[in-house]
């Protein structure tokens, strides 16, 4: 009998010690990955979502490192591929690039016209992510919404990315997946960069329910597949901060002085009265072009030269053309209150959290993180982790997004999904084949104009694919 | 007239030698009988590479005699990146193929009954890590390439009854090296990693002076106890710096980056190499056996850093730490007289490597080695030739995340070293 209880003793332990504190849903199966999200799912950079960048969101860096090829624009359903709704360039809409950088950086949209290239593709895209998308709309756009006049960007959006085939809920059920990947949340409180105002954020109450509801219903229509889902940074973008809150020299980049002090710009404060607003305050990027109208400056200098040419000057700013301290206070609170929802709902589910906001607080420390050959930083135009709508990630950014996912996965699933190295990032420019092209640019799709075909093909030996076989299974799950 | 003319020969030898490596950049195969056994040949020291292994050994050969020859070198090592690190995941990489040709000569001379003059001509330290493009690494190191050449005139005396020798001498040694990485930057335009300069530092030779002192004991007819000892050195270098931007295909960033590089210039660099220490014990069981234990204590803590200063532009120096800590060998050799003309060898090394994972780069990947060696060598009258080969496993050396420069990932590297030496006994 002692020798039974021994043995049970011993078996008991052995469970115990066997079985995983924190076993994640599924499992590490990624025969059929499925990614859902928004625009930072999508792939969208500098203003556009188009195939230069569509194999670089994070949801596609993803796919690459689990053993998947992104499928080009002629795939058919069959090949075995991670499909992405691919837009030609220069995208919709027309991409965002630097022309110059000295003296200063300009800015400007590439030139041409755009359009979905795989709008026939015959099964829902692997990558159903959606510009736009709060948590919401991914339970409730199917892509067949009525037209309407300034619809918002995440209906339009569906319309080639959903086709009418069903919400992404179905469509990514409809798939059976064996993985899903989720981020998802940005927009329920990112639109106050637009708007101005906390008010349309998403209240945190409504928020759960969605979320919930979001993840409960991937697990009724999928509930063998495994699951991660990822955190919600609540750093400042560069889109809130290159608009200084005072008026300044566009050549020096100097505060103009008036009296020894700088000249805040005006707010209206109600009651037909203006005020200044503090240097805490932001000023959005698209505030800027009310300032070059004269919006903001104060009325005294509406008679002195260049200022009497605008036509607005002494006219205060709207209170929603700026975001000031207490209602970034108010965001970040919301956005506290968001990360506690994702982390409880996922933690109630089994299914890992990538710290996406981890990644944004690095970039955004100083010096930003190094790595390797570079720093990246959050930083405007140099930076390399925002793109030229300082809102939006760039492929290095991406990439960098994308790692934060695999990292929770091989947490949670004991899994060893290599990290994609920014060493996919560099590129031939001469360095190894003199008679390459300088400027030839190296992209998953599309021309590799003046290449050599050795150089081609040394490099492409030089992306390593993933030692991870796509099919491979987590280590005791 | 004869001798001059060898001496002449074996110096122009070694400076066409071509660059190789060793423990750290140490090259302990000086000789093909001594390689055989696996470089255990201080208390041996009966052939006249006895002039590196430990220069008492020259005084009991009493016959005017040359031996020359060479080590050539193979070796492999590939590169596999780290996959939890976002720099190296994924990469790999290998050298470029090299056969390394490691040659030596040396000639002893005997005076009267109990000393004996030698000299001889090496290339004790080397390295060369040429990565074969394209190498993730290039930033850290492209290609390092370390050369020497050493002349070593010695002299010896033993006792009358030739229990006790011991010698010593001058090592005049002359290095120069060259380093050459690539500089990268994020091309604000494009998004992409790309590289904007080569740096190249390329010096001039340098040198010192050295010394070496040895001493052999023949306790019994069969048992032998052998020490020898080489002093380290610093040799100054001096040379050019020579950096050529690579376009990036924008003339906007290539004239930021342009005028941020630093001119050409004269470089300076102060490069140290290691004492070396000897400790063996030799028995001979019988007339055709005989087994050989090294102990060799290698000085590497002198590897503190490596500062490379700029003169004209003193922003543009900088100083790679190394840290390395001094390190030991053993070396376990066995010689058999086979028959009338030829005799066998084998022998086993364990080499520590002295370097801290922290400075394992692509620059110089070191690791512990374990190696076999097996020879033979036939003589006959005046001539003997001796042959070998050493068969080198590292082990595989994983930076564990530890790389000051962030680039972590598993180097594995394997060599053979085939060594021959032709002697004459005039």
């Amino acid at each position: 009998m002692n020798k039974h209880i021994r043995i049970a003793a011993a078996v008991l332990i052995a469970a115990l010690v066997a079985v995983p504190m924190f076993a994640a849903r599924g499992a590490a199966d990624f025969s059929h990955l499925v990614v859902l999200g928004d625009s930072y799912g999508a792939g969208f950079e500098s203003g556009s979502l188009n195939e230069r960048h569509q194999p670089w969101s994070w949801g596609a860096v993803l796919a690459r490192q689990v053993g998947y090829d992104i499928c080009p624009a002629t795939a058919v359903a069959t090949d075995d591929c991670f499909a992405v709704p691919l837009v030609s360039y220069p995208g919709l809409g027309n991409e965002l690039t630097l022309t110059s950088l000295i003296p200063g950086p300009v800015i400007a949209p590439a030139p041409g016209s755009a359009a979905p290239r795989m709008i026939n593709f015959a099964r829902p895209y692997n990558n159903l992510s959606i510009p736009g998308a709060t948590v919401g709309a991914l339970l409730t756009l199917t892509g067949a919404e009525t037209p309407t006049a300034g619809e918002p960007t995440a209906v339009s959006m569906a319309r080639f990315i959903l086709r009418g085939l069903g919400t992404p809920v179905q469509q990514a059920i409809a798939q059976r997946p064996s993985f899903i990947a989720l981020w998802i949340g940005g927009n329920d409180y990112l639109n106050v960069m637009f708007s101005g105002t906390p008010a349309t954020i998403t209240p945190a109450a409504d928020f759960k329910v969605r979320y919930e509801a979001l993840l409960d219903a991937l697990i009724a229509g999928a509930p063998n597949a495994g699951m991660v889902v990822g955190n919600l940074p609540s750093g400042i973008p560069p889109y809130l901060t290159l608009v200084p809150p005072v008026l300044v020299d566009p050549t020096t980049r100097q505060p103009i002085l008036i009296g020894g002090q700088p000249v805040f710009y005006m707010v209206d404060s109600g009651n037909g009265t203006q005020a200044p607003i503090t240097a805490t305050t932001l000023i959005p990027l698209q505030t800027r072009d009310k300032i070059a109208q004269g919006y903001g400056l104060p009325a005294l200098l509406r008679n002195i030269p260049p200022f009497s040419l605008l036509p607005h000057v002494g006219e205060p700013l709207s209170p929603n053309d700026v975001i000031t301290a207490d209602e970034i206070s108010q965001v970040f609170t919301r956005i506290a209150e968001y990360n506690t929802i994702i982390n409880q709902a996922a933690a109630a589910r089994n299914i890992p959290v990538a710290d996406v906001a981890g990644l944004f607080s690095r970039v955004s420390a100083p010096g930003g993180i190094s790595l390797g050959p570079i720093s990246v930083s959050s930083a405007p135009v140099t930076g390399g982790f925002y793109s030229f709508d300082f809102f939006h990630l760039t492929d290095l950014g991406y990439l960098l997004f994308g790692n934060e996912f695999i990292k929770a996965i091989n947490e949670g699933y004991d899994t060893e999904i290599p990290l994609a190295s920014i060493t996919q990032l560099f590129a031939n420019n001469g360095a190894f084949f003199p008679d390459a092209n300088a400027a030839a640019q190296l992209s998953f799709i599309g021309t590799n104009n003046g290449i050599t075909t050795e150089g081609l093909k040394q490099i492409q030996s030089f992306w390593q694919k993933p030692t991870i076989l796509r099919r491979s299974r987590a280590v005791g799950h | 007239m004869r001798f001059t003319r060898l001496t002449i020969a074996v110096s122009m030898t070694c400076l066409l030698a071509a660059s190789a490596f060793g423990s750290g950049f140490l090259i302990p195969e000086q000789g093909a009988k001594a390689s055989a056994m696996a470089g255990a040949f201080a208390a041996t020291a009966d052939d006249p590479s006895a002039i590196f292994y430990n220069p008492a050994g020259i005084a009991q050969q009493r016959h005017m005699a040359a031996y020359a020859g060479t080590t050539l070198i193979n070796f492999s090592n590939e590169f596999t990146g780290d996959p939890t690190s976002p720099v190296t995941s994924g990469v790999t990489g290998e050298y470029n193929r090299h056969t390394f040709n490691v040659p030596n000569m040396y000639a002893v001379v005997p005076l009267g009954n109990n000393f004996t003059l030698g000299v001889g001509v090496f290339a004790a330290f080397g390295l060369r890590t040429d990565w074969e493009d394209p190498w993730a690494g290039r930033y850290i190191s492209k290609d390092a390439d370390l050369k020497t050449t050493s002349v070593n005139p010695v002299i010896a005396w033993q006792s009358s009854d030739g229990r006790f020798a011991f010698g010593g001498g001058v090592e005049y040694r002359r290095a120069r090296v060259i380093l050459s990485a690539n500089r990268m930057a994020l091309n604000p335009f494009t998004g992409r990693i790309v590289d904007v300069a080569n740096t190249r530092l390329v010096s001039e030779y340098g040198d010192d002076i050295g010394f070496n002192a040895g001493v052999l004991v023949k306790v019994t007819p069969r048992f032998r106890i052998g020490a020898s000892y080489r002093t380290d050195m610093d040799i100054e270098l001096e040379g050019d710096a020579e950096i050529n931007q690579i376009p990036t295909g924008s003339a906007q960033l290539d004239a930021i980056i342009g005028a941020q590089l630093p001119p050409d210039q004269r470089i300076n660099t102060v490069f140290p190499f290691p004492s070396i220490a000897t400790i063996a014990v030799a028995f001979s069981p019988n007339d055709n056996w005989d087994v050989e234990l090294d102990v060799i204590k290698t000085g590497w803590s002198a590897f503190e850093a490596l500062p490379v200063n700029f003169e004209s532009t003193p922003a543009a120096s900088f100083v790679r730490e190394q840290n390395w800590e001094d390190s030991n060998s053993y070396r376990i050799g066995i010689n058999h007289n086979a028959t009338e003309h030829w005799d066998v060898r084998g022998g086993f090394v364990y080499d520590e490597n002295p370097q801290p994972v922290e400075a394992v780069s692509p620059l110089l990947p070191d690791s512990d080695r374990l190696g076999a060696s097996f020879g033979a060598g036939w003589h006959a009258g005046p001539f003997t030739v001796d042959g070998s080969l050493l068969v080198l496993h590292f082990k595989d050396r994983d930076t564990d995340g530890a790389n000051e420069e962030g680039f972590n990932g598993m180097y594995e590297t394997d060599a053979l070293l085939w060594s021959v030496n032709l002697g004459y006994r005039f």
